[in-house]
């Protein structure tokens, strides 16, 4: 192993991307652009007002209900409407022209029923075609009934008392929201897939254009062509996950200037434990991609081809390494896909680490850190294999 | 051009260059089909055939970057595939194999440190060679066709390698710097390197000290070219070429057995 030779490839990588414009912005600025559209969408949502038509078949009490939930939404003040209709085909009528968001039929046996002892049962129809807006307009007609039920109580009987829930979590704050919990993982994707990508074409043009025939006819070993591999675009992975971090951690508000409103730069995302950490987590993530990358460009002959392979390679890791869906939660057969993913293992550290405050004392940190690392020599191996099937 | 000593050296003893039975097939096909060749130090060796002969696997096996299916190449006495001994070989690939996105100087740097050149001194001797002195900071991307040839020649040569391989060196080189090419490939011979050139173009073929023609992986006759020109009773290689072949000069198989023609003419 000469590091005479591993550096002189792992500059000419870098004197690549030097000159490579649009692969440099792939890679540093593409990720910030969309971490950026990510947490603006997230933050910046608009309160979507909710409209709730009652349908009231019980009587004078349901004008009682009617009334009070007027009121309660008149003092939440969230954007929520109550409205009436005279049927249920109207309050469906308005359902599906989009003029209202939930119908509630409050039935005719509500009043015997509650007198009975018996629990009414009230139906509440949504439009059904975007479950995700229709839960959180449940939620807001959840949250008014509770300020409501003293109005259920029976004539004359004493309303009674319902308790407040106050929130409080273990990690982040109940305040936390999906980005709070998207961003630290970000870190270490992004990294990953654009390395990968990166690393592919790079090593196919080596391929095709003759340089990799002329390389193998020098001194140079496998081992040196891979290591130089992985130090020339662990730079560039280290200058992205660096901004990144900067990015999803720091916070700037910039005040109105001329025309320009004020804005805010950054997400302010608040790490429980160490940002070093967090990044060597991305920075081996990035490594074994580098070789995976060399590895499976042996099984392109073009650049579509390379990217080709996102969907099969990178979009069951997103589906499946616990970006979005607790691994628990999967199916078994999954699950144990799940379990060979280096997307899994990185995404389970860098949320131990930047959400609960986990260090490398931390067993679930050193299982995931271990597991990474037998990942990238996994990769290693495969990568300098596909070297030597060049001398065939 | 030296006809002095005018066979390959049968003893093998001071070969730069050796292919002992030489054998490489892929799948069915037998690209290099049973190849005895020495190659002594300080002489161009040319190797002439069709596209499909074989030239460019035989010169991969000898540089060794393809592995044999059986038999031997050596350089300098070492058996290919050998990384340490590469760095004593210069290897010219039939394409450009250069880094677009780099710079002339950043690309002869890259594989001058590579194959153990040191110093800026050799490249930029490399580069005056070919004319590219002026150039170093050209990214590849903007040089024509000829310069880019012109650079994967410095690259060969920059760490002054003893042997040297060339795949097609003069393919799309005008004719006034193919000559300056060739001349150079002589002062190199003269100063002890020795040189294997594959090429199609037979008018090239005088310029080499011996010529050994190749066709479907096999050898149908070595010898100077004037040697070969006198066995096959003609004053043109090309037409020697189709003898040997066993084809007319239309290209077409003659009646009687070609193979009869076949062989070593050195002898």
């Amino acid at each position: 192993m000469s590091p005479r030779r591993v550096a002189a490839v792992a500059r000419r990588i870098a004197e690549g991307f030097r000159r490579d414009r649009r692969s440099l912005g792939l890679l540093l600025v593409a990720p910030l652009a969309v971490v950026a559209l990510l947490g603006w969408v997230l933050r910046d949502q608009q309160q979507a007002s909710v409209e709730i038509l009652v349908v009231n078949d019980a009587g004078p009490v349901g004008d009682r209900i009617v009334a009070a939930l007027k009121d309660a939404s008149n003092q939440a003040n969230d954007g929520t409407g109550i409205g009436t209709a005279d049927s249920r085909d109207a309050a469906v009528a308005a359902l599906r022209n989009g003029q209202a968001d939930l119908a509630l039929i409050l039935p005719s046996t509500l009043l015997t029923d509650v007198a009975a002892g018996q629990s009414p049962v009230i139906t509440v129809i949504s439009e059904g075609t975007n479950p995700a807006a229709e839960s959180g307009a449940f939620a807001s007609l959840q949250g008014l009934l509770r300020t409501l039920a003293g109005s259920l109580a029976p004539p004359g009987a004493t309303a009674p008392v319902v308790p407040t829930i106050q929130r409080e979590t273990v990690y982040l704050s109940p305040d936390a929201d999906q980005l709070d919990v998207l961003a630290p993982v970000f870190l270490g994707l992004f990294a990953y897939f654009f390395v990968f990508v990166l690393t592919g074409i790079s090593f196919l043009r080596e391929r095709v254009g003759g340089t990799l025939e002329r390389l193998l006819a020098t001194p140079v070993t496998r081992g040196e062509i891979v290591l130089g591999y992985s130090i020339g675009f662990s730079i560039f992975a280290t200058l992205q996950v660096l901004i990144l971090t900067l990015y999803v951690l720091g916070r700037v508000d910039v005040p109105a200037i001329g025309p320009i409103g004020a804005f805010t730069l950054g997400l302010g995302v608040v790490t429980a434990g160490s940002p070093i950490l967090a990044f060597a987590v991305a920075l081996l993530l990035a490594v074994g991609a580098v070789n995976l990358g060399i590895f499976l460009s042996t099984f392109a002959r073009t650049e579509l081809q390379i990217v080709q392979f996102i969907p099969i390679v990178i979009v069951p890791q997103i589906l499946l390494g616990g970006v979005f869906w607790s691994i628990d939660r999967l199916p078994t057969v999954l699950q144990a896909i799940a379990h060979v993913l280096p997307v899994t293992y990185a995404v389970d550290a860098l949320r131990e680490v930047m959400l609960k405050g986990s260090d490398l004392a931390t067993t679930a940190v050193q299982t995931d850190l271990l597991v990474l690392a037998g990942i990238a020599v996994v990769f290693v191996l495969l990568a300098a294999f596909t070297i030597k099937r060049e001398v065939a | 051009m030296s006809a002095a000593s005018s066979s390959v050296n049968p003893t093998r003893g001071g070969a730069a260059v050796e292919a002992i039975d030489l054998r490489k097939a892929f799948g069915p096909i037998r690209a290099v089909d049973g190849i005895d060749l020495a190659f002594e130090p300080g002489r161009i060796y040319g190797f002439l055939g069709p596209n499909g002969s074989g030239k460019t696997t035989l010169i991969r096996l000898l540089a060794g970057l393809a592995r044999p299916t059986s038999g031997e190449a050596r350089i300098l006495g070492t058996r290919m595939p050998d990384r340490p001994i590469l760095g004593k070989v210069g290897y010219m690939p039939q394409s450009e194999a250069l880094y677009p996105d780099l710079s002339v100087g950043e690309n002869i740097g890259f594989f001058a440190t590579l194959q153990g050149a040191r110093g800026e001194a050799a490249i930029d001797r490399a580069l005056d060679l070919v004319e590219l002195g002026e150039r170093k900071g050209t990214p590849v991307l903007e040089l024509s066709g000829g310069m880019r040839r012109r650079l994967s020649l410095a690259i060969t040569l920059v760490h002054e390698p003893p042997v040297v391989f060339l795949d097609e060196p003069t393919v799309g080189v005008d004719p006034a710097l193919r000559v300056q090419f060739w001349s150079h490939f002589r002062q190199l011979a003269d100063a002890g390197t020795t040189i294997l050139v594959a090429s199609h173009v037979m008018d090239e073929a005088d310029r080499c000290d011996e010529l050994v023609f190749i066709r479907s992986g096999r050898v149908l006759a070595r010898g100077t070219g004037d040697e070969l020109r006198a066995k096959a009773a003609t004053d043109n290689l090309e037409t020697a070429f189709l003898q040997f072949a066993g084809l007319d000069d239309q290209g077409r198989p003659l009646a009687s057995d070609g193979q009869a023609a076949a062989g070593t003419v050195a002898e």
